[in-house]
């Protein structure tokens, strides 16, 4: 039986959109895909050795060990945002003789293969060889990796048990960034007591049996649950939600565009798809205490300007590259509708600009890296409203891929919109700041270019209705396109 | 109303639609018929401007409907539920239509409290989005949606299909009354031979993408057509 299943998701799998892509884009997925892995592999094989250069004095099993309390908090809080129940199509299967345990059993035997659970083994079973070359004991190596696994897999599982609400995901980043805080400040340090238990795994095998007997139990508890809820009314269904009642009559001042801005609102609110995509853009935010804290990148104002792109313009990249993908599952309403692009765009381009001024609010604390990098993030939200606000629309009008939107994206799902025209349109969003800061920077002063970075946006501001006209001919043009293909089902 | 000339629409080399000469005139009560893969949903599609003709062109009350959309204010469609916005509830849908076609929200109000027999009370108030419905009641909101703001020509495909048997019995009825005045063009296709020849006035039956009958309905229509489809 458990064949006949696999055969069934593999042609799902085969004849899904991505495979279907055309020959040059399977190759890029391909590339990628052995890219990341090569990657992982090679962090694996040397990441012992990095250890070791980065604290000499410390072993570098146990430096690993003390901080993979993060890494598995991480990968539930990553999980719980990108990774859903693979539901295959149950109702054919409900009716024929087959034994409920076994479909529940395949479709939890199935999340096995994700790509969470394949990538940590890429990490971890090269770097358990080299501990084992490098003279470790090997039957302790090997309970270390038995115990690593376990935790991968009860990661796996626990996020199917809580991930039916948002309370643990808010519980689980929170717990992080206290943990974070409270290490950096040195008052408590819980690297040290994750590293008794996660160091304990070699040294004193028997620990090995929690994480097991933790991963059966979350196990057990998935079958239990589904075992228990499965009909098609049940847990594998979707379920019917709630109406959220709005109140948008502060919307009616917008004239024109309010009835398109209303339902945008009603859109990001009520989907799963843009409500994760407002979740993405709130990490943007954090984007700069990656770039700002390098001593690297410090020393390079053409990629802080590029940061600061990114702190502001979260919701305007990730939302914007969709429009109108958004739009897709009834777009053939509003194209048989009397609707004015104009109007349309502008709702859209309302939200995006709304979104980079938030941004820039929450993005105050910044003031402490020093005014000159608010000043940055400042002219970067400013080329974020003129500019690149009408290049990623005009991208989106190029991208063409239908959306599902009340069905979360799953890693490596973007692929399915990833193309050369695609390529080439973020090539501005990502170079064009860049340039616009640095040629007056260099030749000037570091004043000079962030003022030519806040002028650029002044740009966009004067020729927007340029700007609009050209979106607004562009989409009359592909109209036959897009409808095609918004009409392609996944 | 409607004028079809030498309009054909071919996807790789292999013609679906083929029509040379269709005159719809204003106030007619037009129903399509034909198997699946006829070309019905393909016409209706041109006629809305959702696909490009390979030959020929559609006017729309003079205007040619792929050259300009000055026809879309005084048109109206609902071909499937492509044509519904799953997050909304069934009131905020009609709102948005209304928006669109520049229709009060309280004459919209007066226009679905028409309708609440159609609705059966599963329609109205009941808290649920679109996507949350049942096959039936989306069709009931894409039908009654198409009506906002009194169009000149409304577009339905297959409105029967899904429908319970007392909503069709009521649909009928408003589409006979529709057209009563002789201002409203309907265009509907059916699978039901007999309930589309109580609606329209004329019948046209394609096959492979031509048309083979256009009838003038009368009491031997429905023979007609059956004996036709029998074949």
């Amino acid at each position: 039986m458990f064949k006949r299943f696999v055969s069934l998701q593999w042609k799902q799998f085969r004849r899904s959109s991505y495979f279907e892509a055309a020959i040059a884009i399977k190759i890029l997925i391909i590339l990628g895909i052995l890219y990341f892995g090569g990657i992982t592999i090679l962090a694996g094989v040397g990441g012992y050795f990095i250890l070791q250069k980065a604290f000499p004095e410390v072993d570098p099993l146990l430096t690993l060990n003390q901080y993979l309390i993060y890494w598995f908090l991480i990968d539930l809080g990553i999980r719980y945002f990108i990774q859903q129940m693979p539901v295959i199509n149950i109702k054919p299967l409900l009716i024929i003789p087959i034994k409920r345990k076994k479909v529940v059993q395949f479709l939890l035997g199935k999340t096995a293969t994700s790509f969470f659970n394949i990538l940590p083994l890429l990490f971890f079973i090269p770097f358990s060889i080299t501990l084992i070359v490098k003279g470790y004991h090997p039957l302790y190596v090997t309970a270390w990796f038995f115990g690593i696994l376990s935790l991968v897999f009860l990661n796996n599982f626990t996020v199917y048990l809580i991930n039916k609400t948002n309370i643990y995901f808010f519980l689980i980043v929170g717990i992080v960034l206290v943990f974070i805080a409270l290490q950096r400040y040195e008052i408590f340090d819980i690297t040290a007591y994750a590293q008794v238990f996660f160091y304990g795994m070699y040294s004193q095998p028997f620990w090995v049996l929690l994480p097991i007997l933790l991963m059966i139990l979350a196990f057990y508890a998935n079958y239990q649950y589904y075992l228990q809820h499965f009909y098609i009314d049940g847990a594998i269904s979707k379920k019917a939600e709630k109406v959220k009642v709005l109140d948008l009559k502060f919307v009616d001042k917008f004239g024109k565009i309010a009835p398109f801005l209303k339902n945008d609102i009603k859109l990001i609110l009520r989907n799963a798809r843009p409500k994760q995509v407002l979740l993405t853009s709130f990490f943007f935010l954090f984007y700069g205490l990656f770039f700002y804290t390098m001593d690297v990148y410090r020393n390079i104002p053409a990629v802080m300007a590029f940061a600061s792109i990114f702190i502001t313009g979260g919701f305007l990249l990730t939302f914007g590259q969709l429009v109108p993908s958004w739009d897709s599952g009834y777009y053939k309403l509003m194209m048989s509708q009397n609707i004015p692009y104009r109007e349309y765009l502008k709702s859209k381009l309302v939200l995006m600009i709304f979104a980079v001024v938030v941004s820039t609010i929450l993005s105050l604390p910044y003031l402490y890296f020093g005014w000159d990098i608010y000043k940055l993030i400042l002219a970067g939200a400013s080329f974020n409203i003129g500019l690149n606000s009408f290049i990623t629309l005009y991208g989106g009008a190029l991208n063409r891929i239908p959306v599902e939107l009340n069905v979360k994206a799953k890693a490596f799902q973007n692929t399915s919109g990833f193309n050369v025209t695609q390529l080439l349109i973020s090539l501005p969003k990502i170079i064009g700041p860049i340039i616009i800061f640095f040629i007056p920077y260099y030749f000037i002063s570091f004043n000079a270019g962030i003022i030519t970075l806040a002028l650029s946006g002044l740009l966009g501001l004067i020729f927007q209705n340029q700007f609009l006209n050209l979106i607004e001919k562009l989409y009359q043009k592909q109209k036959y396109k897009t409808i095609a293909a918004f009409d392609e089902k996944k | 109303m409607i004028n079809i000339s030498n309009i054909s629409k071919a996807y790789n080399g292999v013609e679906v639609l083929k029509v040379e000469e269709l005159n719809i005139p204003k106030g007619q009560n037009f129903g399509l018929v034909g198997n699946n893969g006829a070309g019905k949903t393909t016409m209706f599609s041109l006629l809305l401007d959702l696909i490009k003709p390979t030959t020929g062109e559609i006017t729309n009350g003079d205007i040619v409907v792929s050259q300009s959309e000055d026809w879309k204010p005084y048109t109206s469609a609902f071909i499937d539920e492509s044509f519904l916005i799953g997050y909304l509830t069934p009131e905020e849908y009609f709102y948005f239509i209304g928006d669109l076609r520049g229709v009060e929200k309280s004459e919209v109000d007066d226009l679905l409290a028409g309708f609440e027999d159609f609705f059966h009370d599963e329609i109205l108030n009941q808290k649920k989005y679109l996507r949350d419905l049942s096959k039936g009641n989306q069709k009931k909101v894409g039908i009654v949606a198409a009506l906002i703001g009194n169009p000149e020509v409304i577009i339905l495909d297959e409105p029967f299909a899904n429908l319970d048997p007392t909503t069709q019995i009521r649909l009928k009825k408003i589409l006979s009354e529709l057209t009563q005045q002789k201002q409203t063009t309907v265009l509907i296709s059916s699978h039901d031979l007999m309930h589309v020849t109580d609606v329209c006035k004329r019948i046209v039956v394609l096959e492979k993408g031509e048309v083979v009958k256009d009838i003038k309905t009368n009491e031997a229509t429905l023979k007609e057509l059956e004996q036709y489809f029998s074949q």
